[in-house]
């Protein structure tokens, strides 16, 4: 019985809490728009279309691919990523390439991001630096699953 | 036998083999990268170090000798020591490719350093430059920076194929394995170099690139290209089915069995595998069919069966006329002599195998079909088609296997099918010869069903299912079981025959020949 | 002959007042809830969807909602019971819809000699006739969990039908302590009653005369809502709920039919414990203060004060039904039928034996 009071107590204490948040937001809010200005503001979130959270170095965001000096992919089609990747969702075909330094190149490297959970492995993963998720582009949503599916130009590109 | 010690396990080995071998039965990997099981020790890696007790030095377990007492250990410092040792000379001038090497994932180096070596690299120089893609056979490149100078290869050449295309030229640092001025490894075996090579120096244009080797599944099976009935190994990739790329036979390896093959197959097998998946039928195909309309695998021998009754009651076996192949195994022949000719005594039973090819001397026999000596055993004699003794007075054709159109060319083939009233096809094909028949039924391949093979020399080997069969096609000791059953004659000899092991015991029985090899 | 023309008229004219007022709180406590949570937990809530550019913070999102939900494809599973599945939100939100009957806005309005009631239906068994028609709002949810054929959708009715049946019997007793107090089942005098005075300045609300009564009532009528801390049987977040099979706008139905019943429990807390439209010291002539002195208001007037005071009371208990939602955890459904049998209902006997002890001393 003891017990269940204290439960009681407890119950009406978070309730005071989030009416306090809510007074104390709307007061502030309500003098806002009244144009009273005042030390103390309501709090506020980002607000995101219009505002826009700065990206961090290490964020992890839409995947390029990185070229060797003379344009062409840095990407030697090793699979690593292909085989790390647990979504799944990087394909790579490899072929033979003329110069005997480099022998190997992507013939085709798609992602599809509509399956990839941007985990980053594939970055971890690459023996060539060749990919990377640095060009701190997130808003690439598209109407149709087929236009996520990247293919070696637009990753390069 | 002598008793030795190896890691302080007393081991019971006979003489005269050496510590390897030794260490090997007791269950324990010495790594070794030049030792291969088929030559004699050549002792040039230096990777398998032991620690023998009264021996100053550390020893070659490949080239050691093992001797009554002694006392060997595998595992201790100095061992340890010696292997992170070796492996560091050996990668001091390795590349390091593995992103674009395709042994990448089978390679012993890799596999070594992953276990054994482990260090960071102390080597400031620039590495030795040499050739990175020299064309030493029609199918192989050979990479000079990844060899280790194990020279399997050129024993291999030097002691199996006996053609020497391959040797080690100049010294020191500077020595590298090569091709003799204006020569190419030509010989029938060649591919097997690219799979005896511990490391990734020989590679294999058929395989080059196109997959890794992890991604690969590996299954073992039968070779049918020849008598020889070599054992292989089939890896297939089982398709990224996101991307809508297929499952795909990558390549065939060698499997040991020192009664057959031995560890090598011919070039022929090795390269040979499209056979596996092109042009392959998927789909029962009726061209033409009186009542029924829908055939379906399990309809097919009841409808067979009443064919089969009704012609025989008519006209007992005359209007019946069989074409065998040797691609079928033992217990497919078994089932078809007692139901054709054992019970319902048809005489016209022809064979259509591939036309003959040139035996190599070693493993390649001049008999491209796998069975044939187990037809024999089983009691055929083996008459190839004659389309006039085939066409006379014969009602019903039940046809097995793709290979008439070998024999005779196509029109031909109509002139004389015409003249037969019902013909039935069971092929592994989608082909031309199809059309000339009312019905045909996709059949599974050997690697894709189970059962035995005899092959040349008599010794008969099982194999299991190694990729699925395409679309609808099955097995066709299936249909003969059933056939059995339903003709009627004997059906209570058919129906323990639920899988091929039951046939093979069976056979066991009724043919001396078989007795002790089920 | 007009005098029946004009009867009619006027009922008309206040069941379409009534379900508009109804219709047009439930689409805007969507907003307030939206908003209310936002506040809570320290966001802004929504505040887009601008009608030429003109955004005035959110206030026509529950439009944009309600266009979403019927444009928003009507997704009928192939496995279910079609007729049923269609049928089931209408149910539920049918029974909600008409409680609002029973309840009164007002005292009697006179405009000249006719005097209007401002109430739908003035019952006899008002009371009563509200509980029986939010018990029977069961009968949707079941029949949406047991057409939709699926396991979870069906284990969610039950679940539903459980909780509303258990708290039902704690709702029913916890108001008859009241109907001791005002002896009459009948909502409009239920509030005359109210408007007494009790040692001649406290009003004779509810709260005062029985307020054990309130808490097992507002606890009861909060499982009765199944919302936020009794949500189990939809239980939106992690535990999948009767209404999972549907979209569209008979989704849109059942959500309405929450915030409808979460109106109804207020109205009903309003007028059962917080005096309906009374107004302390408000008389039918004007202000009588305890203290002494007076204050006469036309008749209009007055009429216009406990409208707004029915309001005002209303809008407090709907804005703490949505603080309760957001403030608490869900319960576990051992926990809700604990509270349930072995609290609310023992404690409404209690409650009702001790209002009888008082009474008859
Ligand atoms: S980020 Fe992760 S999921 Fe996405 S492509 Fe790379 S490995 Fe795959
Ligand atoms: S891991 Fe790097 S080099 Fe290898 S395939 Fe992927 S992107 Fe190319
Ligand atoms: S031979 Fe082995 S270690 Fe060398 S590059 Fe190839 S995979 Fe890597
Ligand atoms: S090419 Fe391969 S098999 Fe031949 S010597 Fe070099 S490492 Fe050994
Ligand atoms: S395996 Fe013994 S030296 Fe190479």
């Amino acid at each position: 019985m003891i017990k269940a009071l204290g439960y009681f107590i407890e119950i009406i204490r978070g309730i005071l809490i989030t009416a306090r948040h809510f007074v104390v937001n709307l007061f502030f809010h309500i003098l806002k728009v009244l144009g009273i200005k005042t030390k103390r503001k309501g709090a506020v979130t980002i607000q995101y279309p219009e505002q826009k959270k700065e990206i961090v170095s290490r964020h992890r965001s839409l995947h390029r691919l990185m070229t060797r000096p003379d344009g062409k992919p840095r990407c030697v089609a090793c699979m690593l990523c292909v085989t790390v990747c647990p979504s799944e969702c990087i394909y790579v075909e490899a072929a033979e390439d003329p110069d005997p330094e480099i022998q190997k190149y992507p013939a085709k490297f798609i992602i599809d991001l509509g399956r990839c959970c941007f985990c980053g492995f594939c970055v971890e993963a690459c023996p060539e630096d060749a990919i990377r998720m640095d060009t701190g582009n997130v808003h690439f949503a598209q109407y149709s699953q087929q236009d996520l599916i990247y293919d070696l130009d637009k990753l390069i590109g | 036998m002598i008793k030795i010690f190896i890691d302080k396990d007393p081991v019971e080995v006979e003489e005269g083999t050496t510590v390897l071998k030794a260490a090997e039965r007791a269950g324990i990997h010495i790594p070794h990268l030049c030792y291969h099981p088929a030559f004699p020790p050549e002792g040039s890696c230096r990777m398998c170090l032991v620690e023998i007790e009264g021996f100053p030095k550390l020893e070659l377990a490949c080239s050691t000798v093992v001797k009554k007492d002694m006392k060997i250990s595998t595992k201790s410092e100095r061992v340890v020591e010696a292997r992170k040792a070796v492996l560091e000379f050996l990668l001091a001038e390795h590349p390091l490719d593995c992103p674009i090497c395709d042994k990448a994932g089978d390679c012993k180096l890799q596999d070594y350093y992953d276990e054994y070596g482990l260090f960071e690299s102390q080597f400031k120089e620039v590495k030795e430059k040499r050739e990175k893609k020299l064309k030493i056979g029609k199918t192989l490149i050979l990479d000079q920076e990844r060899c280790i100078l194990c020279t399997r290869c050129v024993r291999f050449l030097r002691e199996v194929t006996e053609t020497q295309e391959l040797g080690v030229f100049h010294r020191g640092v500077h020595s590298s394995v090569n091709i003799y001025d204006g020569a190419t490894v030509v010989n029938n075996y060649a591919g097997n170099l690219a799979e005896i090579c511990p490391v990734g120096a020989i590679t294999d244009e058929d395989f080059r690139f196109k997959t890794r080797s992890w991604f690969l599944e590996k299954r073992e099976s039968i070779c049918p290209l020849c008598s020889r009935g070599c054992n292989i190994l089939i890896e297939y990739h089982p398709g990224f089915a996101r991307f809508e790329v297929p499952k795909k036979v990558y390549r065939i390896k060698a499997r040991e069995n020192p009664e057959v093959n031995g560890f090598w197959i011919c070039d022929r097998g090795r390269y040979g595998y499209s056979y596996l998946e092109e042009g392959r039928a998927d789909q029962i195909i009726l061209n033409k069919i009186d009542g029924e309309n829908v055939l379906t695998w399990e309809n097919i021998s009841e409808y067979l069966g009443e064919k089969i009754k009704r012609l025989y009651s008519a006209k007992k076996a005359t209007g019946i006329a069989l074409i065998l192949h040797t691609w079928l195994s033992n217990e497919e022949l078994f089932l078809v002599h007692k139901i054709f000719k054992e019970d319902l005594k048809v005489e016209k039973i022809f064979f259509a195998d591939p036309p003959q090819i040139e035996a190599d001397g070693y493993l390649l026999t001049s008999d491209p079909s796998p069975n044939i000596r187990g037809a024999l055993e089983i009691g055929f004699d083996i008459k190839t088609v004659d389309l006039d003794a085939l066409a006379d007075g014969t009602d019903f054709l039940l046809a097995f296997g793709p290979f008439l159109s070998g024999l005779f060319s196509l029109g031909d083939l109509k002139e004389a099918l015409d003249k037969i009233k019902g013909k039935v096809l069971f092929s592994y094909y989608s082909n031309e010869l199809n059309s000339l028949f009312d019905i045909v039924i996709p059949v599974a391949l050997i690697a894709e069903k189970a059962g035995s093979l005899t092959n040349v020399d008599g010794i008969v080997q099982s194999f299991q299912p190694a990729l699925e069969p395409p679309g609808e096609s099955l097995p066709e000791w299936k249909v003969l079981a059933d056939l059995g059953k339903k003709l009627g004659i004997d059906s209570k000899f058919f129906e323990k025959f639920t899988s091929p092991d039951a046939i093979l015991g069976e056979m066991g029985k009724k043919i001396t020949f078989f007795q002790e090899k089920e | 002959m007009t005098e029946t023309l004009t009867e009619i008229l006027i009922v008309f004219i206040k069941i379409v007042c009534a379900l508009v007022w109804f219709l047009l709180l439930t689409l805007y406590l969507t907003w307030l809830e939206r908003k209310e949570s936002a506040l809570i937990q320290d966001r802004l809530g929504a505040n887009r969807a601008p009608i030429f550019g003109i955004r005035i913070i959110g206030l026509f999102q529950p439009f944009a909602d309600a266009i979403k939900m019927i444009f928003k494809e009507d997704f009928v599973p192939s496995f279910s019971r079609k007729f049923l599945h269609t049928l089931a939100p209408f149910i539920s939100f049918f029974f909600v819809a008409i409680t609002i009957a029973a309840i009164p806005f007002g005292d009697i309005l006179r405009i000249g000699n006719r005097t209007i009631n401002l109430q739908i239906l003035d019952f006899n068994v008002g009371l009563l006739f509200i509980l029986a028609m939010l018990s029977l709002g069961i009968y949707g949810i079941i029949i949406s969990g047991w057409s939709s054929n699926n396991r979870y959708t069906l284990t969610g009715g039950l679940r539903g039908a459980a909780q509303v049946i258990s708290y039902e019997v704690a709702l029913g007793l916890s108001l008859i302590g009241l109907i001791m107090v005002y002896p009459s089942l009948r909502l409009s005098s239920i509030v005359v009653y109210q408007g007494e005075l009790l040692f001649g300045f406290l009003p004779k609300w509810g709260i005062f005369l029985q307020p054990l009564g309130f808490v097992i009532f507002l606890f009861a009528a909060l499982a009765e809502t199944k919302r936020v801390p009794f949500d189990l049987p939809e239980g939106e977040s992690e535990i999948i709920g009767f209404f999972t099979e549907y979209s569209g706008l008979k989704w849109g139905l059942f959500m309405m039919t929450d915030f409808m019943e979460i109106i109804i429990i207020s109205t009903l807390l309003t007028t059962l414990f917080f005096g309906g439209w009374q107004v302390p010291w408000l008389a039918s002539d004007g202000f009588h203060f305890p203290w002494g002195g007076e204050l006469l208001l036309p008749h209009v007037v007055i009429v216009l004060f406990q409208v707004a005071a029915f309001n005002i009371k209303v809008f407090f208990f709907c804005w703490l039904q949505i603080l309760i939602r957001w403030t608490y955890p869900r319960f576990r459904y051992d926990q809700v039928m604990d509270l349930g049998w072995k609290l609310l209902v023992p404690l409404s006997l209690v409650n009702i034996i001790g209002t009888g002890i008082i009474m008859t001393i």
